[in-house]
């Protein structure tokens, strides 16, 4: 059931074992002008960078994402993109070094709300500062910089990753060779702020114990489940109607020993009686055991605020110094991100002429399709056909 | 005679000549829009031997893919839509190979190519091949041939036009043909004797009047 082996088949761990790294910094100024320091970075690095150095690959990870894309990790974990990345596979790592990082605000590694403030020696939680796409892009490249790459040859990545490479193309124009934009776009839809806004009310609404001591900030202490609420109504968004139907239809869960369908949980709180119940519960579950709510916040916060229209006055006005070779990819099931809101990204690089194609997949496994093994190989066959003609030209 | 009519194997199915012939058209070094580019092996071919910057448009996936493995930059669009997007005289040359008559609003996407090109290229099969009149008065059925291999009810071919009828088509769009190429037996010919009957493609050069 839920994410089952299925589905990520062609997850075999190919890549082999892998560490987590971490790079420290001093610390940047955010776009809000509040100074944020030091700061560690988590990353993973795959394949070996070229004596020229022009053969690194960004990865951009999405909302719940890691630094852990490809291979196996110390705990035997296969990475998030594991089907994409490792040799020969669409992001070969016999060719390509390919980086991953955990992004600014995360739980995964990166300096986030988990982390421990040094001026008051307690984890930030809720007094984490405001942040960006942009900051998190700031970030990465102080990564980039440390590794000694002065130009990526690609950076690519899904959803929140999609905004990322995007903010990786306009702000640094110098540094991306080709950007590929995957389920994504370039200023948050109202629907969409308005079904984080949902999440972080789950969040908020939930009971907590709050111990205030002078000088040293809140510290929150969650009694209740509003994360796991959040990320169920996360993957309603992230799935199609068609997915669902074929996934779960009304199927039940299985029947308790006295026959019963519906049954009451441990806590006297419902199970789920119906398949697509049981797999929300499993994923909101599995949420809060991985996932820090306060990081959460931040980064929801963070997808909410982008939007390089409001920026920039228009996306041609942002897109002008753009040099990257773009592609931009969408989904004909994601309604969360739809076509049309790629095709607003790919319409101004048009007007300015940039070098940009467009490809709408035709999957209908949603939002999260990019992530979903059935929808791999042809977009194993676009990013390696993408990458290895950017690198022939 | 339909069925020798149907062994014959035409340039554009061999893309051979037809594409030499649109590629002949191109001067090297310039920007190519190839409007239902397929696998992008046109393109590609500008590319190598002419130095050309193109870009494909194309609805069907698999197309789209092979276009992207072969390094061609290429967008999924429905040519039905129009070319919403592309700025005016954004492009040297625009092609539509093959496709001008599966559209279902041929009128509006070739005015849309005399808006973002300076120059259209455009082929299409001629449906006023003689041996097709032959068949249809003969027979009194839609002819089949190497042209049009698909039976009337079952085609991607819902326009069957004649080289006259584009002469008059490009007129009521205001359009102006600089130069007509026919495809005869495999050659490419530009003042065959008796052309609208013999030739099986068309390949037409035109701009905005």
């Amino acid at each position: 059931m839920l994410r089952n082996a299925r589905e990520y088949a062609d997850s075999d761990g190919l890549y082999g074992r892998v560490n987590t790294q971490y790079a420290e910094f001093p610390g940047i100024t955010l776009e809000s002008g509040v100074f944020l320091g030091p700061l560690t970075v988590a990353y993973e690095t795959y394949g070996t960078l070229a004596p020229e150095r022009d053969n690194a690959v960004l990865i951009l990870h999405a909302l719940s994402g890691d630094a852990h894309v490809a291979g196996i990790d110390a705990k035997g974990k296969l990475g998030w993109w594991d089907a994409m990345i490792g040799p020969g596979k669409g992001i070969d790592t016999n060719k390509y070094f390919v980086i991953c990082s955990n992004c600014l605000g995360g739980c995964q590694g990166t300096t986030g709300p988990p982390s421990v403030n040094p001026a008051t020696g307690k984890p930030y939680g809720r007094s984490f500062p405001r942040i960006t796409i942009g900051d998190m892009v700031n970030v990465q490249a102080l990564l980039v910089e440390h590794l000694g790459i002065r130009r990526l040859h690609n950076v690519v990545g899904g959803s929140m990753g999609g905004m990322q490479a995007l903010e990786w193309a306009v702000h640094f124009p110098d540094l991306v060779r080709s950007a590929v934009v995957i389920a994504a776009t370039a200023r948050l839809s109202p629907q969409g702020i308005a079904f984080n806004w949902v999440g972080r009310n789950a969040i908020h609404c939930d009971p907590c114990r709050v111990d205030t001591e002078p000088g040293q900030g809140h510290v929150f202490q969650r009694m209740g489940r509003g994360l796991a609420v959040a990320r169920m109504i996360g993957h309603i968004t992230y799935l199609s109607e068609e997915t669902m139907e074929e996934k779960f239809g009304r199927k039940r869960t299985l029947r308790d020993m006295e026959g019963f369908l519906y049954s009451l949980g441990e806590n006297g709180v419902e199970g789920g009686e119906f398949e697509v119940e049981s797999y929300l519960e499993h994923q909101g579950s599995s949420f809060m055991r991985r996932f820090d709510e306060d990081s959460y916040l931040v980064i929801t916060k963070a997808i909410d605020l982008f939007d390089l229209e409001g920026s920039y006055g228009d996306l041609v006005t942002a897109f002008q110094n753009i040099e990257a070779r773009m592609l931009i990819l969408s989904f004909s099931s994601d309604w969360l991100y739809p076509t049309a809101m790629s095709l607003t990204i790919v319409r101004a690089l048009q007007a300015l002429k940039k070098d940009v194609s467009f490809v709408e997949l035709d999957l209908p496994y949603g939002h999260d399709s990019f992530l979903v093994s059935a929808g791999m190989p042809a977009l194993t066959r676009i990013m390696r056909g993408f990458i290895n003609g950017v690198w022939r030209s | 005679m339909s069925g020798a009519v149907r062994e014959i194997r035409t340039p554009f199915h061999e893309f051979e000549v037809g594409f030499n012939v649109i590629i002949d058209l191109i001067v090297p070094g310039t920007r190519v829009l190839d409007l239902g580019c397929g696998t992008g092996t046109l393109l590609q071919r500008l590319r190598d031997e002419k130095d050309v910057v193109g870009c494909g448009v194309e609805l069907d996936q698999e197309k789209v893919i092979r276009s992207i493995e072969r390094g061609i930059r290429v967008m999924t669009l429905n040519l039905d839509e129009g070319l919403e997007g592309f700025p005016d005289r954004s492009y040297e040359y625009v092609v539509l190979s093959r496709t001008l008559q599966q559209l279902m609003h041929p009128g509006r996407l070739v005015r849309e190519m005399l808006r973002v090109g300076s120059k259209s290229i455009i082929t299409f099969p001629n449906f006023g091949h003689w041996r097709i009149a032959v068949e249809y008065i003969a027979t009194g059925k839609t002819p089949f041939c190497s042209t049009h291999p698909h039976p009337w009810y079952n085609t991607p071919d819902i326009h069957r036009l004649t080289l006259k009828d584009f002469r008059d088509f490009v007129k009521t769009i205001d359009g102006k043909i600089e130069k007509e190429i026919h495809i005869i037996n495999n050659v490419a010919r530009t003042s065959a004797f008796w052309a609208h009957r013999r030739a099986e493609w068309g390949c037409f050069l035109i701009s905005a009047a």
